[in-house]
């Protein structure tokens, strides 16, 4: 088999410090439909986007047809024939089918447009695929099923030989989805190269030829998809080995510091984001609320925090109803939160690191309005210390790579002798010293009768942390398990992608 | 995956360019001199002027008499009040013109009330000026109020405030406080209603004082203080300050309340040591002037006399130029309009890259 295209050694690291691809190689045969799974964050839209010429690789070599190329930019992209159809249509609404197919390339003398053979032209391509769409419609009126076929005529008519698709059913119906696929095989079969970005099993099955899994911003393994089971490719999506085993003693419960009661959330579109969440969460335990991100675990911590106001249902916090407080005062009852947002939520990147230290703490000792310098600049120095933060206090924040950053969060939200701690993907984009060190610092924590609500959605911090496991997919609870160290990754991932539900007795915690 | 890195646009030197800041700041100013010497050449190249000594004019006039000089301090006044309620506003994110209004305001209040305070009143100074500040206090409490609770933008009420304002003052001056004997004047300001003079021959008030006073106060507050803590993380980032804990609607109201009182200290502060009536029949501008000495000062309240001097001996400079019979005192806004344009580089520079991506992908 012919290869096509080739990417090798491919890593991106983002201004703020996050690695959204570490050394991912990539190789794609010519006449293939190919899959790039993984989970949210795993780095496959990154991935593609550089091959796409929208994001520049740090380092990595691209060969297409077994040369070396640089790809600046989508246009260079398109003269090379590579084409991609975002999740989001870039359709000009206004104008007809075929003037958006052409756009950019019409058809033409001088200034006039030759619309006659651009309208012959796109019902020529949508003959040929077998894509009923009218070329005089305009692009607004389509439903969105027909507008993801302008959408790859569009490709089509620029003659591109790699169409990448980034996850082209999201938005459709089942049915629209079996139509969509049988235009691709034909496509395939025609000599066309296809990428689609997905994360779900049944298509990679039913549809691709071969499938590249990342996880993490790693290569997590290729296969012919004849050759995997479902099961399989799940496993290397979600799981994996733990790579970190920090030691922990058995958790030793006390009493109940959080309780959460019929919780509902309002969601995009009239769905409900979370659906009927009743839980509590004890001092001295770490809970974990696992779960494929965008299943509600966010709006949760969300209600928890005191970030969102409007839920149906009882919060409560160390035993206040914290309906109606303001952050301030939940803060107050001994609760602090690591966001899953350090950039814009977690730290202010226009102050220095002292600042963003003493944002809980700045009016401590303070004297008639006059911060207490002195203390706050020597407790800030000693919490440097204590988390190895490889900065001084002075510098600004923004000079710091994602880990530093994260451990000057923790310090400022650990470090102030917390009841309760709501971490919310604490380790996301940091490197390992820094998660062996959060992960620590987690467990201390919880042996000193600290309750801590972690979410994550890595199954190996899951598994390192968690004294119980609360499940969530599609907004509930599908899963409560108790016995953490008898269960394998593989059945949480099933859990996690909803592929399994656990028996949930209505009388358990 | 999400990667958004939306970073608040940073109106101010951050830490870590307030390290090579001076260098950087002396530069600059070196370079608006060259830009002041290269307009004025120009200038007198197209009208006809002796270019030697107009620029000897404009460059050392100012330092040629106690009487020029204590012009500079005289138009540093205004410039310090409004330059550093300013930069306590934009160090918040708030864009309130009130500065402009709230100057006129206290100015006209010290300006009526000195007059029929009962004479043998102590201290009438300090009483007219503590009036001005609760007068321009209040009214700036409105648009700040509009904006925290029904999200009005405050740049746009204020300046629509400034007018109600000043035709307010307007009306008040022509038919209900003002002099008799005078046309649009309130009564005349005997000695005990003003500040001292430090040397009356010179015309240098004591008021300058004051002024450098309350720069060195509005440091202290922005950066020494819990309030000034508050503003300053909610006009960096304002979901930080939220999560943390911090009332961001009470630092929004505040920043505008205390920079409206800040103003209305100057106008009174300005007019009690430096008239003998309020006369003023339209808008000094001395609010908009805040904002360019923000600019050049970075919103540092402890920059801002320096930037005051220096925007003053520029002015001073122009003023003597147009005295002499050479150019025009209007040259001093092309070369203002430069510095600016000099200072607010980096600034305009970030606002550019921020649309392109916005438009981009």
């Amino acid at each position: 088999m012919e290869e096509l295209l080739r990417m090798s050694g491919i890593t991106k690291r983002f201004g703020n410090g996050i690695l959204a691809n570490d050394q991912v190689n990539l190789s794609l045969h010519t006449g293939e439909i190919h899959a790039i799974a993984g989970e949210n964050g795993a780095g496959k839209s990154t991935l593609m986007k550089i091959l796409y010429g929208a994001e520049l690789p740090t380092e990595g070599e691209i060969f297409w047809h077994g040369k070396r190329v640089l790809i600046p930019s989508p246009k260079a992209a398109t003269a090379l024939g590579i084409g991609m159809v975002y999740q989001h249509f870039m359709l000009i609404n206004e104008l007809p089918v075929y003037q958006n197919v052409y756009l950019g390339m019409e058809a033409g003398r001088f200034a006039l447009l030759d619309k006659k053979a651009m309208r012959a032209g796109t019902a020529a391509l949508a003959q040929k695929y077998n894509m009923p769409v009218d070329p005089d419609a305009l692009c607004g009126t389509l439903p969105v099923g027909v507008a993801q076929k302008v959408e790859i005529l569009k490709v089509l008519a620029r003659g591109a030989e790699l169409i990448i698709l980034d996850e082209p059913t999201a938005v459709l119906t089942p049915q629209e989805t079996e139509q969509l696929f049988v235009q691709l095989k034909r496509m395939r079969d025609d000599g066309r190269t296809i990428v689609i970005i997905t994360h779900k099993l049944r298509e990679i099955k039913e549809l691709c030829d071969r499938v590249t899994i990342l996880r993490g911003g790693k290569n997590a393994g290729v296969f012919a998809v004849a050759d995997v089971s479902e099961q399989e490719i799940s496993e290397r999506m979600v799981g994996g080995s733990v790579n970190l085993k920090v030691e922990k003693r058995p958790a030793r419960a006390g009493e109940t510091a959080l309780t959460v009661e019929h919780l509902c959330v309002a969601g995009r579109g009239g769905k409900k984001a979370v659906n009927d969440v009743s839980f509590c969460a004890k001092r001295g335990e770490i809970l974990c609320l696992a779960g494929v991100e965008g299943n509600g675990q966010q709006q949760v911590a969300d209600c928890l925090t005191g970030l969102r106001k409007h839920y149906d249902g009882v919060v409560r916090v160390l035993g206040h109803d914290i309906a109606g407080m303001c952050i301030h005062q939940v803060r107050g009852l001994g609760l602090t939160h690591i966001p899953e947002d350090r950039m814009t939520v977690g730290t202010n990147q226009a102050a220095s690191i002292y600042e963003n230290l003493i944002s809980l703490s700045y009016d401590q000792g303070d004297r008639a309005g006059w911060m207490d310098r002195k203390g706050l600049r020597r407790k800030a120095q000693a919490d440097l210390e204590t988390f190895l933060v490889k900065g001084t206090p002075d510098m600004p924040i923004s000079m710091l790579s994602g880990g530093n950053m994260q451990k000057v969060v923790a310090a400022r939200e650990l470090g102030c002798h917390p009841t309760v701690v709501v971490a919310n993907q604490p380790t996301r984009g940091v490197d390992v010293g820094a998660i062996e060190f959060l992960h620590r610092k987690l467990i201390a924590l919880r042996d000193s009768g600290c309750c801590i609500l972690l979410i994550s959605a890595d199954l190996s911090e899951v598994f390192a942390l968690a004294d119980r496991i609360l499940v969530f997919h599609d907004g509930r609870i599908v899963a409560r398990i108790r016995d953490v160290e008898h269960t394998s990754e593989q059945q949480l991932g099933r859990y996690m992608l909803g592929i399994e539900q656990m028996e949930v007795t209505g009388d358990e915690a | 995956m999400r990667l958004k890195t939306q970073m608040p646009i940073v109106l101010h030197p951050s830490p870590g360019r307030a390290l090579s800041g001076v260098r950087n700041v002396a530069l600059k100013l070196a370079a608006s001199m060259a830009i002041a010497a290269a307009v004025l050449t120009a200038a007198c190249l197209l009208m006809g002027y002796g270019v030697r000594d107009t620029l000897t004019t404009f460059f050392l006039s100012p330092f040629s008499s106690g009487y020029t000089f204590s012009e500079i301090a005289r138009e540093m006044v205004p410039l310090i009040f409004t330059g550093a309620a300013v930069s306590l506003m934009v160090r918040c994110g708030q864009f309130n013109m009130f500065v402009e209004g709230g100057f006129f305001a206290g100015a006209f209040a010290a300006g009526v009330l000195a007059p029929l305070l009962p004479a043998g009143t102590p201290l009438i100074p300090l009483i007219c000026i503590a009036a001005a500040a609760v007068i321009a206090g209040l009214i700036g409490y409105i648009p700040a109020k509009m904006k925290a609770a029904l999200g009005i933008n405050e740049f746009v009420s204020s300046l629509m405030l400034n007018y109600i304002v000043f035709w307010l003052c307007m009306y008040l001056l022509h038919e209900v406080c003002g002099d008799p004997d005078y046309v649009n004047a309130t009564r005349y300001l005997e000695e005990s209603m003003r500040l001292p003079f430090l040397n009356e021959d010179l015309g240098l008030s004591s008021n300058i004082l004051i002024a450098l006073f309350a720069a060195l106060l509005t440091g202290l507050f922005l950066f020494r203080t819990t309030w000034g803590y508050r503003i300053r993380m909610t006009g960096d980032n304002e979901k930080f300050a939220a999560f943390s804990g911090i009332n961001t609607t009470h630092s929004i109201v505040a920043s505008q309340v205390i920079g409206a009182v800040l103003a209305g200290v100057g106008g009174a502060v300005f007019l009690l040591g430096n008239y003998y009536r309020f006369s003023w029949t339209s808008l000094p501008n001395y609010g908009f002037d805040g904002f360019v000495i923000g600019i050049i000062a970075g919103n540092n309240p402890f920059y801002v006399p320096l930037a005051a001097a220096f925007l003053g001996y520029l002015r001073v400079g122009a003023l003597q130029t147009s005295r002499m019979g050479a150019l025009p005192n209007e040259v001093i806004y092309v070369i203002q309009a430069l510095v600016i344009i000099l200072f607010g580089a980096r600034l305009i520079r970030q606002q550019i890259s921020k649309s392109r991506k916005k438009e981009g992908r």
